[in-house]
């Protein structure tokens, strides 16, 4: 009770993490439907590495770069950039050499994950500040991430709106929509590239590990409660928020990592959904 | 043009690989096609080649301008992770008619009723398309197909996994659907009983020995080939 009280008193603390954490978890967990009915978890995973990396190459480059270059090795700049490269080349390139997808996708990420432990045993920062990055640092975040991340999910939504319809058929049935004439390499490719900005603009405020675990949970433990697909992206972006806000609320009350204590909120949720699922089923 | 689909000299293939070929074959309006071979002959790889789903390694295939498919794919393509409802998955045959960015308004709900009054699956809509029985399944992917108002319905093994009496009732609606909309046919099935019973036209196809005849179902029953292929001896074709 005592924790709770001080958790209130607290408030200017907490409020723009909460609200980053928040709307971060909302547009994740909308998102993360997609990506775990078209089974590219993996990709989701990749993404989040390549935007740790792009973080982490802007901390590098930003010690050693002055004037008008430093502003295009800001890691919000550079995070966006190589996600969105990496989600267009995920999207648009089909063949690689007698190699699956899903082994091009892993190099993708292991390359990526190599390359931030080695940037971050370069930078001055040093260690804590790409530990921050891989595993969540929301205790405080940038005032602006309370406007960037909002108008960012607002725009992705928005978007998504309009497209739902055309994203679902490309998604669930990709021959059709080719017989149909749908733009589909169109649409997988806008699909993709919304997952993209989003995975690199809350991957700098939050860190790899929870928005990696708000793509995937939530929409998994969604899709244990219902068997409506409208509901799936309704339950999924609650859990989303919820994972978010009770994570930073321990967090905070029981001094753990941020981002660590939100992707365990995640799947404590998830475990009570499979729980809840194999007690419906038996 | 008075074919609906034409294919010159078609080699069918993936990836710059043929398969089969070269195919000529002229689809005309109202005919009802009966497509047969063993599994991994190229049924499917010709079905997709003629739905413009892949193209042809070399050679033409031409198509009437604004040629309508509706297409029933093998029911076990689609991913039972979707919980999409049945009401979902007919709308989705709409969509041929429904642009990118456009929803589905108050004529195409209509339509999609229709088609699941027609197949008889109204009282399903609200299920998911996989908890449905493998009958149930079929009669949803044809509800898909005509709640587009095709001008060709494409069929992909309809009758795969399904009872005797689940086939009775699938055949019976597709024969209803073509001859109360006028529509063309062609069907992939492993049954040659139920394409002669149906098809007017067959074709059979088999990559491993080079074969593709196509012509009609009395021509292609004495045909050595079809003979050959199912360990018959030629006999007249059952009559509808």
């Amino acid at each position: 009770m005592e924790s709770f009280e001080l958790f209130m008193n607290s408030y200017f603390l907490w409020r723009d993490p909460m609200i980053v954490g928040a709307v971060a978890g909302a547009v994740c967990g909308f998102l993360g439907v997609y990506v775990v009915l078209r089974r590219i978890i993996f990709v989701s995973a990749a993404l989040t590495q390549i935007s740790s990396l792009g973080v982490a190459l802007a901390f590098f480059l930003g010690a050693s770069t002055t004037g008008a270059l430093a502003t295009l090795v800001h890691p919000f700049i550079l995070s966006i950039a190589l996600t969105v490269l990496a989600a267009l080349f995920f999207a648009l390139k089909r063949d690689f050499s007698r190699i699956s997808a899903e082994g091009v996708i892993g190099f993708g990420f292991l390359l990526a994950s190599g390359a931030v432990v080695i940037l971050g045993d370069r930078i001055a920062q040093g260690a804590h500040d790409i530990a921050n990055i891989l595993f969540g640092s929301a205790v405080v975040v940038d005032p602006k991430d309370v406007y960037i991340i909002p108008a960012a999910a607002l725009g992705v939504f928005l978007i998504h709106r309009v497209l739902y319809k055309d994203f679902m058929f490309v998604s669930f049935d990709e021959d059709s929509a080719r017989l149909f004439k749908y733009p589909v390499r169109l649409l997988n490719t806008v699909l993709l590239v919304s997952i993209a900005v989003m995975v690199a603009v809350c991957t700098r405020a939050l860190g790899a590990l929870p928005v990696f675990a708000f793509l995937a949970l939530p929409p998994l433990t969604a899709l244990f409660l219902t068997e409506r697909l409208k509901l799936v992206f309704a339950l999924s972006v609650m859990l989303g928020v919820l994972s978010a806000a009770l994570g930073y609320f321990f967090s905070f009350i029981l001094s753990t990592p941020t981002g660590a204590t939100m992707t365990v909120c995640a799947a404590l949720f998830f475990m009570i959904g499979l729980a809840w699922r194999e007690i419906k089923i038996s | 043009m008075s074919y609906l689909i034409k294919l010159d000299e078609v080699t069918i293939g993936y990836d710059k690989n043929g398969i089969l070929g070269p195919i000529d074959l002229t689809i005309d309006r109202g005919r009802f096609w009966g497509v047969i071979g063993p599994n991994g002959g190229g049924k499917s790889t010709l079905l997709k080649t003629v739905l413009d789903l892949i193209p042809p390694v070399s050679g033409t295939v031409q198509t009437q301008a604004g040629l309508a498919f509706g297409y029933v794919p093998q029911k076990d393509k689609f991913d039972p992770i979707f919980p999409v409802s049945v009401d979902e998955l007919v709308t989705m045959g709409r969509y041929s008619r429904i642009p990118p960015g456009r929803r589905p308004g108050k004529a195409d709900r209509e339509r999609v009723r229709q088609a699941m009054n027609m197949t008889g699956i109204i009282h399903l809509k609200n299920r998911t398309f996989r908890s449905l029985s493998e009958g149930e399944k079929q009669r949803a992917l044809l509800a898909r197909a005509i709640a587009g108002e095709p001008d060709i319905l494409v069929l992909d093994e309809p009758t795969a996994s399904v009872d005797v009496k689940g086939e009775a009732r699938i055949m019976e609606l597709v024969r209803n659907i073509k001859h109360e909309q006028g529509l063309t046919v062609i069907m992939v099935s492993h049954y040659l009983n139920t394409l002669t019973q149906h098809a007017d036209m067959m074709m059979l196809i088999d990559k491993d020995r080079s074969l593709f005849e196509a012509g009609t179902k009395e021509k292609m029953m004495n045909s050595v080939s079809v003979t050959g292929f199912f360990g018959l001896n030629p006999i007249e074709a059952p009559v509808e």
